[in-house]
């Protein structure tokens, strides 16, 4: 078995235009190809309504499109990782994202959409049923305090994207595909709502440690 | 037991920062963070906000578990072959 390149030699057979580069670009291919098929591999239940020959044609995109990614990138590697645990984060980011666009395909976002403003979305599963009897009335005051929340200063946008993600599982990458934004922007998003929600509890004198355990 | 989504997101709230890193960040740190743990153990230590994002974000939570898992069958020379991942992926 040949021995694997440094990060210095991956870094130079990629940047120099030589024959070396095309050994590296091709080497790179092929472990950016088992990145994506093993990433695919460990969430078929995503890919279930696909055929064989879709999913490998899915692999080979994923391989080729990270493969993009690590040279448009390459001046951002700065050696504090391997060069292949590096790369191989786009290989599995892509694959990863594109399995869950898949999955979520069929499903219309419009089906859940809050368009009734009882806010009851986000507290439907809990029952409020514990020994303690008076943990269920301290339960219910914080709930109202998020529903309030929810209701007084989030926009309708925070609010829709809190309930897609944080409370009917939609993954974030369908989301964002679907209201035409980027992960950074979502993210943000749901980082206000949690902390203007944060913010409330404290200034209103709940101790959050305790009312986390309300919860768990 | 299964946590119920409003105890996950109480639990999201009270783990909240005035400050958390973007995704795009978090991809940027998230090969050092998994080489850290592989090498040293102590990536919690060195890239903490790192941690903070994950624990918070489903996506990149999912990404990191499969990032470390393939450094790891890396590192223990344990990676599949690509003809046994067809294979499966056929499945």
């Amino acid at each position: 078995m040949d021995k694997p390149r440094s990060n210095q030699e991956w870094f130079e057979a990629l940047s120099n235009q030589d024959v070396q580069q095309g050994e590296a670009l091709e080497e790179i291919r092929r472990l950016l190809l088992r990145a994506a098929l093993y990433t695919l591999v460990t969430h078929l239940s995503d890919l279930q309504e696909m055929s064989e020959e879709e999913r490998l044609a899915l692999a080979e995109e994923c391989a080729q499109e990270a493969l993009m990614a690590v040279l448009a990138r390459l001046g951002d590697f700065r050696g504090d990782s391997k060069f292949t645990t590096w790369a191989y984060k786009f290989g599995v980011n892509i694959a990863l994202s594109r399995a869950r666009r898949w999955r979520w395909k069929q499903v219309s976002l419009d089906d859940l959409a809050d368009d009734d403003g009882t806010l009851n979305w986000f507290q439907r599963d809990e029952r409020f049923q514990t020994a303690d009897s008076e943990q269920p009335v301290r339960q219910k005051e914080v709930v109202e305090v998020i529903r309030e929340v929810l209701r007084t200063q989030l926009t309708p946008r925070q609010r829709q994207t809190l309930k897609l993600i944080a409370f009917d599982d939609v993954p974030m990458d369908v989301v964002v595909q679907r209201l035409d934004s980027n992960r950074n922007a979502v993210y943000k998003l749901l980082h206000d709502a949690r902390l203007k929600i944060k913010q409330q509890l404290v200034r209103r004198g709940y101790d959050l440690a305790e009312v986390m355990d309300l919860f768990q | 037991m299964m946590k119920t989504n409003l105890a996950k997101f109480v639990r999201h709230v009270h783990d909240t920062q005035d400050t958390e890193i973007s995704c795009s960040v978090c991809l940027d740190l998230v090969s050092q963070y998994v080489d850290l743990e592989i090498s040293t153990g102590d990536a919690t230590i060195q890239l903490p906000l790192v941690k903070q994002h994950l624990d918070q974000c489903l996506v990149c939570s999912e990404e990191y578990q499969v990032l470390h898992q393939l450094a790891v069958l890396e590192a223990e020379q344990r990676l599949p072959t690509d003809e046994e991942l067809m294979n499966q992926l056929k499945k």
